[in-house]
């Protein structure tokens, strides 16, 4: 029976970031819960008190110290610890963002309790509360169970809707003096730098590992060609390969898009990937492996080498416009 | 100084898992090929270049499951590290990166390096939980997808870069010994030469058989492995190539997109 949640809040990494927990967060407990009433917590470190928004739908733990104006994971797994011990969950739940993949499995492992990575879904099943994921190369998918209490769970960022509600919890703050030997001289560099042909694009043509060679980029750039307002687009790997600049990367750790539509060229389909492009209007998926993981997120599916069909495409293309 | 790169052996990503035992479970087939996990590949190629600046540091590569992970081992002394350490353990089924991370840390706790290095997280299951486990177990600092590393020798520390959410990143010192995982844009990983792929022949890889010694302990488990949801509709175009590429431009002109 899961009645005690705690959830991480996010640390604010850049200076555009919200300081409030994820709405979604707040949702996927409710999920868990489902009719067993819940006391949800949400613990946010900060650095001042006047940081500390209150959210809807959960009671807040505020706590201060100066080891929490910049991100650790020293200091987040202390934070953790602290606050579980005071709260004591069923379940700690953590946004699976580069702060949460750092320091969650560090909490589990402290506190040798379950832990449960990545999830994208809660389902029931015969009174069992399941968590999805996927595996497998993200060609098929897993259903956890906690199997003891305490739980570590972190949740896929933008897999839960993000509504606000329910009434403002209560707010506790409480003082932390927590050391830092270990880590030192943290420094935020902001990266981040705008791509208006991409973030404005109505079509996008995206690249994967699949496109086997940098020359046929040019066949990825001849097909964005074909459409108004395009752009093209790379996963991961073609970025650091260094094909394409890394402002052209979509997926968890580069650019959000939802573009009229979105054709993705040997791209797997990892949900690092489909994280930055899986509000698009429409998806096609180009890939010679029928077991894409890409094809369970797509419109159209076409299993066909690259090489071959994109030529093709451009061909029919230009017949048409001789019509 | 003294570095250990945590490998995983992995199912080729165009292999196809087939659920079993009444969807309790996913198996690869006979003919299946395994390769190293390309993340690991960076961490292996992040140990070589600070061996390649001070030749006295020693690069252990350490892998844990059944006896084929030997292979992947071997490719790590191909590219240049010193010795092998092979971790025999059965996988029947799901087996808790908890109770991993707790059989390699056992082990560091005698072997005593100075850093651990080990990928983001594995191409097939995702996780990315063995690497900080083992350095929470061990009571080290450590930092997840790290895309740049530089050793600070007559601090023992490492100054680091890591990646943030949305293209931002961050730097940080952190004191040795400690652990990173790496994602695949801090270098190129190098091709092996001929003179250590014929060292690798010839090189013992350590084994510590852990078959009959380890119970899992009491944690998480995987209930069953189903199909991914189809998430859109996922309509597969028929016929040859033409016929697809023509199918294609008529369902985005009917949608007004071309």
């Amino acid at each position: 029976m899961i009645n005690r949640i705690m959830i991480m809040c996010e640390p604010r990494i850049t200076q555009s970031q919200t300081e409030t927990p994820d709405p979604g967060m707040v949702n996927f407990c409710r999920l868990v819960c489902g009719e067993t009433p819940c006391v949800i917590t949400a613990v946010h470190p900060c650095s001042s008190p006047s940081d500390a928004t209150p959210i809807r739908g959960a009671d807040m733990l505020v706590m201060i110290d100066s080891a929490f104006e910049h991100y650790s994971s020293s200091a987040w797994e202390k934070a953790s610890l602290i606050a579980a011990e005071k709260i004591n969950p069923d379940i700690i739940v953590i946004p699976h963002t580069a702060a949460g993949y750092d320091y969650a499995p560090r909490v589990a492992a402290l506190m040798d309790a379950s832990c449960i990575s990545s999830v994208t879904a809660v389902e029931n099943s015969d009174g069992r509360t399941l968590f999805r994921r996927s595996g497998f190369h993200g060609k098929l998918d897993m259903l956890y169970e906690a199997g003891k209490f305490p739980a570590v769970i972190t949740v896929m960022p933008g897999a839960f809707t993000a509504e606000e509600t329910g009434k403002h919890g209560s707010v506790e703050e409480i003082r932390c003096s927590i050391s830092m030997e270990s880590v030192s001289d943290i420094t935020l560099t902001d990266t981040s730098e705008s791509n208006p042909e991409l973030e404005n694009a109505d079509v996008v043509i995206a690249a994967g590992r699949g496109i086997g060679r940098q020359e046929n980029l040019e066949l990825v750039r001849s097909m964005a060609a074909l459409f108004p307002a395009s752009s093209i687009a790379g996963s991961r790997i073609l970025c650091d390969n260094g094909w394409i600049e890394y402002r052209y990367q979509v997926g968890l750790t580069g650019k959000k898009i939802s573009p009229r539509l979105y054709v993705a060229c040997g791209i797997s389909g990892s949900p690092q990937h489909i994280a930055g492009m899986k509000d698009s209007g429409t998806v096609v998926a180009v890939n010679r492996d029928p077991g894409a993981a890409i094809f369970s997120h797509s419109d159209i599916c076409i299993v066909e080498d690259l090489e071959k069909f994109i030529p093709a495409f451009l061909e029919a293309a230009a017949g048409h416009n001789q019509k | 100084m003294r570095i250990l790169v945590c490998i995983k052996q992995i199912a080729d990503a165009e292999s196809r898992p087939i659920i079993t035992g009444n969807g309790s479970w996913a198996e690869y087939g006979n003919k299946t090929a395994y390769r190293l996990n390309r993340f690991d590949e960076h961490a292996i190629e992040e140990a070589l270049l600070l061996k390649n600046a001070d030749p006295g540091t020693e690069v252990d590569i350490l892998s844990i499951g059944p006896e084929r992970v030997k292979t992947a081992v071997r490719r790590g002394i191909e590219m240049g590290a010193d010795r092998g350490v092979h971790i025999n353990l059965e996988e029947k089924g799901y087996t808790s990166p908890l109770l991993k991370a707790g059989l390699i840390a056992t082990y560091c706790k005698s072997a005593k390096y100075d850093l651990i290095i080990t990928g983001v997280m594995s191409e097939d299951m995702m996780s990315g939980q063995t690497g900080p486990m083992i350095a929470a177990l061990l009571g080290y600092p450590s930092a997840a997808g790290i895309i740049g590393l530089a050793l600070n020798r007559s601090k023992y520390s490492i100054s680091v870069r890591r990646e943030l959410d949305g293209a931002s990143a961050c730097s940080m010192t952190i004191k040795l010994p400690a652990l990173v995982t790496v994602q695949s844009g801090i270098n190129r990983p190098r091709y092996p030469s001929l003179s250590n792929v014929m060292r690798a022949k010839t090189a013992v890889i350590e084994e510590i058989d852990q078959r009959e010694k380890t119970t899992p302990a009491l944690c998480e488990n995987v209930h069953s492995v189903i199909e991914t949801k189809q998430q859109r509709a996922g309509l597969v175009l028929c016929g040859t190539t033409t016929e697809k590429a023509e199918a294609l431009w008529q369902m985005l002109h009917k949608k007004s997109l071309i």
